[in-house]
């Protein structure tokens, strides 16, 4: 087979796995979202391996890895912010929140900025109505949100 | 054995039968697109719903067992409207292609569509488009005309045992596809074409050839391999244009192998010697280098003319006669009877599947329907005795070779060889004279599958040309006087 | 009147520590006593709780124990459904990140309850930090010998894994939640059969939400009679988490007894009014899959029969409160694109219906609708409606339906006047 992509840490991480799960089909999402934290998105060569190393075929990783939105099969910027619009966070001000991005950076919603570090989508619910409006940066979620905040952090990542 | 009411009519069902084959066993058609009665039950096309006493929402029969006593409605007003608004739902992005789609008349989007939906839609958005990637080279993939029933995914999973059609993305924009373009692996893939209910899954090599109500249909048995599945000839003007699986639950259920359903094309295929015809070699020229082969020249000639060429080579000769395992009973019941008559001393062994000499040697080549012996009457020749063909016996002078399409030519050692059956130009240049006779599609007859089963061939299409059943061969050979006058034909 | 509180006074970072559980919160008291308990009278004590399950269908959690086979040859799972992905819900996320031994210690009593001995967390994908979270105290857990081999020495064996999703609503629902778990598409299965029979592997599952099973130490301790009346309501024990968003002054996760209080109170005693004291236009009482209520309906009970009653449901308690200042077709049209993006796929009504109604909605939103668009969408709602492989395409066509007839007026206002009246 040609050379793998993934690190040592990923296999070790999936044999620790294989205790807990009765198929080895049922570790594809723990191990795609491990594959992804080393890729910071899946191209068709990730995901075959992934298919190898669990023993499935590819189709199936990709099957799998295209119905769920956290699984990137396009490149991403350093900073991925998923800006929630849904109707708690769109009740307090979410579009704002968006179309500044879309000023700021120069583009549209879905897209990434030309210096490919920000990549801006909008997201549905997060959980955090209480605290609306809310984003996922990465892993992180940032609540409470208003334009002002939002461009302070995005200033600070430049 | 318990009942059911459905449509006020008393129906008897056996326990464990789906809704909707009890159904169409009382005569009751309940349409349906993603239940296939040989792949598991999903109920997503949302097309079988009925109406079942005691519950509030529409029920699918597809999915609902069938209990004693249960009151069930197929055609209340509540199933109706449900039927024509499943029907706008399918279509609202479905392309209006009948005019150049292969799978119109044959279609079940198209027939329910005209018994069960309405004439008119209300649809006035953007329709939802697909690029279509390449899916090798048995299926044409029209993305646009796909209705989400996934009965392909199911094929690919449940019977092909390979996980190689999937839906890709999610909801409106579900795609169903092989991944990145690649061809399907599949030996089966000829059967996603039968199985999808639109023609977003269609043949490549049925692609605009015959509309499909030109087609007169033959049931017979495929010679592809010693599975004898059941098969159907589709033919017009006596031109096979494709071969459907047959449903056998004995035998193949309701699947073909591509093997078995692309290997007609011979039959039709222009190089096919379908002339009496006697092989002429011109000799190389003396300025000519000695490593090119001499040219053969396969030279049409009439009935008697060939006979009598044969007859040449082979009388007073010690001769063994190779008979194929792609003929029928009858044809090799016929050959046991001329072959001693005819030359003193003969041997008799029949050929086929290099490697498998008898029936201890077939098998199961997958784990599907394919089998070892890649003809169809391996076990029918044993049953009447004859041996399998292993080398030419010590001594032989000449060599008949009668065959089908399917048993491979074994070395002749270069003897001199006639050729009775089906060749193409290029093996024909191996013997000194062909007598051509008919292939599988072209006769009826009888043949042993490996379970022992016997099973019936029927004749589809008339032998081409001037190729003749081996019974009128045999009976101009037996006739046949050093007469050189005529190119009788069979003249008693 | 004082009212005793479950969660809500725990909902802090200093009460994650497993040292805070056992001192402060009777830490896994309820298991030892559970565990020493006939796993049938478990069960029995569930039903007479009258918990309804706190995840958005509100069935009687006792009587889904209760469909577990006493035998299997395949093992039974006890599954958390934690993908808390209904629009307004967020009540989960602090269960999950400020107590999360009240989850575990719930889910191996259920599992004792059922003859389980494993347990998995489908935890939603975006809940990175909190998945985390979770596998630390799980690990502070197995140390402590309250999960793994023989419990506190009792013989019995559970273990915990923190499965992740990874971004799609309808994973939520429990057999697509199944599906996700066996590393398929999160794509729901037909029922029969049920999970309490064949679901997570093929043996017999329950799926029960974060909160209803980390209520579940407390009905142990205080039996279930006392869960019930805690409840204000018949048919419904115990108190509930409730989530206010939207233009509210004070939104939040407020602890109530179930069936004290009616909309009106929560919006205005509990959450202090709308926002800039603007005008109530609209409620939507149980996730964004509820019918939507008017101004003129908020004096209902907040539970789950009298929701019933008027049209609507409590569903997952995520109330989301609507002033004027919101135009409701803009709402709607949001709500609509949330479920087409959410769904499957599977079937016809859900996979063509949902799309073909946002891009009717957005028409209209943007002043391109038509006359005949708000009986189109109502008979598409209709067509949708009870007629899908799941739940979800009653979910996109409830709001539909309530929100044309409620505020046919707004949609017939963008259609005549080719624009948002509000604009």
């Amino acid at each position: 087979m040609s050379t793998k992509i993934l690190s040592q840490k990923f296999y070790d991480a999936i044999k620790k796995l294989e205790t807990r799960y009765p198929t080895r089909v049922a570790m594809l999402l723990p191990a795609l979202h491990l594959a992804q934290e080393e890729t910071s998105w899946l191209p068709p060569e990730v995901m075959e391996e992934v298919g190898a190393c669990l023993g499935i075929h590819p189709a199936q990783v990709k099957e799998v890895a295209s119905f769920y939105t956290m699984y990137n099969l396009k490149p991403v910027g350093k900073y991925h912010l998923k800006i929630c619009t849904n109707v708690a966070c769109a009740l307090r001000g979410a579009e704002g929140l968006v179309k500044h991005c879309e000023k700021k950076f120069d583009m549209k919603c879905g897209e990434t900025s030309r210096d490919k570090k920000f990549t801006v989508v909008e997201e549905e619910c997060l959980g955090a109505c209480g605290t609306a409006p809310a984003m996922m940066m990465n892993d992180d979620y940032h609540e409470n949100l208003d334009v002002q905040k939002l461009d302070r952090l995005l200033e600070s990542l430049k | 054995m318990p009942k059911c009411v459905i449509d006020g009519k008393e129906v008897e069902f056996t326990p464990g039968q789906n809704m909707i084959e009890v159904a169409a066993k009382a005569g009751i058609e309940i349409p349906y697109f993603c239940y296939h009665p040989g792949l598991s039950v999903v109920a997503q096309c949302r097309m079988c719903t009925v109406e079942i006493e005691k519950m509030p929402k529409l029920q699918t029969a597809c999915s609902t067992a069938v209990a004693e006593g249960m009151v069930i409605k197929t055609k209340s007003e509540k199933v109706i409207k449900n039927q024509k608004s499943v029907m706008e739902f399918l279509l609202i992005n479905h392309p209006l292609d009948c005019p150049i789609c292969d799978k119109s008349g044959e279609c079940d989007l198209q027939d329910f569509s005209f018994k069960y939906g309405d004439s008119n839609s209300r649809y006035t958005e953007e329709r939802r488009t697909y690029m279509d990637l390449d899916m090798g080279p048995v299926i044409k993939k029209s993305m646009n005309r796909c209705i989400h029933c996934t009965r392909c995914i199911r094929f690919g999973e449940e019977i092909a045992h390979i996980h190689e059609m999937v839906a890709t993305r999610r909801g409106n924009n579900t795609e169903i596809t092989t991944i990145d373009g690649r061809p399907l692996e599949t030996d089966y893939a000829g059967n996603y074409a039968d199985i999808c209910p639109t023609g977003s899954l269609t043949l490549k090599d049925f692609r605009f050839k015959k509309r499909v109500w030109y087609l007169k249909k033959t049931p017979t048995i495929c010679e592809g391999c010693s599975k004898g599945c059941s098969m159907e000839v589709h033919q017009d003007n006596n031109v096979i244009a494709r071969c459907l699986p047959r449903v056998n639950m004995e035998v193949n259920r309701h699947w073909l192998c591509d093997e078995g359903r692309f290997n007609y094309h011979y039959v039709g295929d222009k190089k096919r010697v379908k002339e009496p015809a006697i092989v002429g070699h011109s000799n190389p020229t003396a300025s000519s280098s000695p490593s090119i082969n001499p040219v053969a020249n396969v030279n049409k000639t009439d009935w008697g003319s060939a006979i009598d060429a044969a007859k040449t080579v082979l009388a007073g000769k010690k001769v063994t006669v190779l008979i194929g395992s792609d003929l029928t009973q009858e044809e090799a019941k016929l050959l046991q009877d001329f072959v001693p008559a005819t030359f003193s001393g003969a041997s008799m062994f029949h050929f086929g599947t290099p490697g498998i000499k008898s029936v201890a040697d077939d098998a199961s080549a997958d784990n599907i329907l394919k089998r070892k012996s890649k003809t169809s009457n391996l076990n029918g020749m044993e049953k009447l005795g004859l041996k399998g063909f292993d080398s030419m016996p010590a001594g032989t002078e000449a060599v008949l070779v009668v065959r089908g399409g399917r048993a491979v030519l074994p070395d002749l050692k270069g003897l001199p060889a006639i050729g009775l059956g089906v060749f193409n130009e290029s093996a024909a240049v191996r013997f000194k004279a062909i007598l051509p006779g008919t292939a599988f599609a072209e006769k009826d007859g009888t043949i042993l599958n490996h379970d022992n089963r016997e099973q019936k061939l029927k004749r589809a299409v008339l032998p081409p040309g001037q190729s003749k059943a081996l019974t009128e061969i045999l009976m101009m050979w037996k006739n046949r006087k050093a007469d050189n006058k005529s190119g009788a034909t069979g003249a008693a | 009147m004082e009212t005793e509180t479950i969660f809500i006074q725990h909902f802090n970072e200093e009460s994650r520590p497993l040292a805070y559980y056992l001192a402060k919160m009777d830490g896994y008291k309820a298991a030892k006593k559970a565990l020493a308990m006939q796993p049938d009278d478990i069960t029995a004590e569930m039903k007479k709780s009258n918990m309804r399950g706190r995840g958005g269908a509100g069935f009687p959690t006792g009587m889904k124990w209760g469909f577990i086979p006493k035998t299997s040859t395949k093992p039974k799972y006890v599954v958390c459904n934690a993908d808390e992905s209904e629009p307004g819900t967020f009540k989960d996320r602090d269960i999950m990140r400020y107590t999360p031994h009240m989850l575990f210690e719930g889910m191996l009593i259920a599992g004792y309850a059922i003859g389980s001995n494993i347990g998995y967390i489908y935890i939603r994908g975006e809940y990175t930090r909190e998945a985390k979270l979770l596998d630390a105290a799980i690990d502070e857990a197995y140390e402590k010998g309250y999960l793994g081999k023989n419990i506190m020495g009792t013989g019995f064996n559970f273990d915990i894994t923190v499965h992740r999703g990874a971004g799609a609503y309808i994973c939520g629902e429990e057999t697509g939640l199944l599906n996700s778990l066996e590393g398929k598409r999160g794509e729901p299965r037909v029922k029969p059969p049920f999970p309490a029979i064949a679901g997570a592997f093929g043996g017999p599952t329950i799926v029960n939400n974060v909160e209803t099973l980390a209520a579940v130490p407390y009905i142990i301790t205080n039996g279930g009679d006392a869960f019930s009346k805690m409840g204000k309501i018949e048919k419904s024990g115990g108190t509930r988490l409730f989530c206010v968003s939207g233009h509210v002054k004070k939104p939040g996760v407020y602890e109530l007894p179930a069936g004290s209080v009616t909309l009106r109170q929560l919006i205005y005693e509990h959450c202090h009014g709308i926002l800039g004291d603007k005008k109530l236009k609209a409620v939507i009482p149980g996730g964004s899959s509820a019918p939507v209520l008017t101004a003129d309906e908020i004096d209902v009970v907040v539970d789950i029969e009298p929701l019933m009653k008027i049209g609507t449901m409590l569903g997952s308690a995520g109330i989301m409160v609507v002033s004027e200042d919101y135009c409701v077709v803009k709402l709607l049209g949001r709500i609509t694109k949330f479920y087409a993006h959410e769904s499957c796929g599977q079937c016809t009504p859900c996979r063509e219906g949902c799309k073909w109604m946002e891009d009717i909605i957005e028409r209209i939103e943007h002043g391109h609708g038509r006359e005949q668009d708000l009986n189109l969408l109502l008979d598409i709602a209709d067509n949708i409606n009870g007629k899908t492989l799941c739940a979800l395409g009653d979910a996109a066509a409830g709001p539909v339906m309530s929100f044309v007839k409620k505020f046919r007026a707004d949609f017939e206002a963008h259609i005549r006047g080719g624009k948002c009246p509000n604009a």
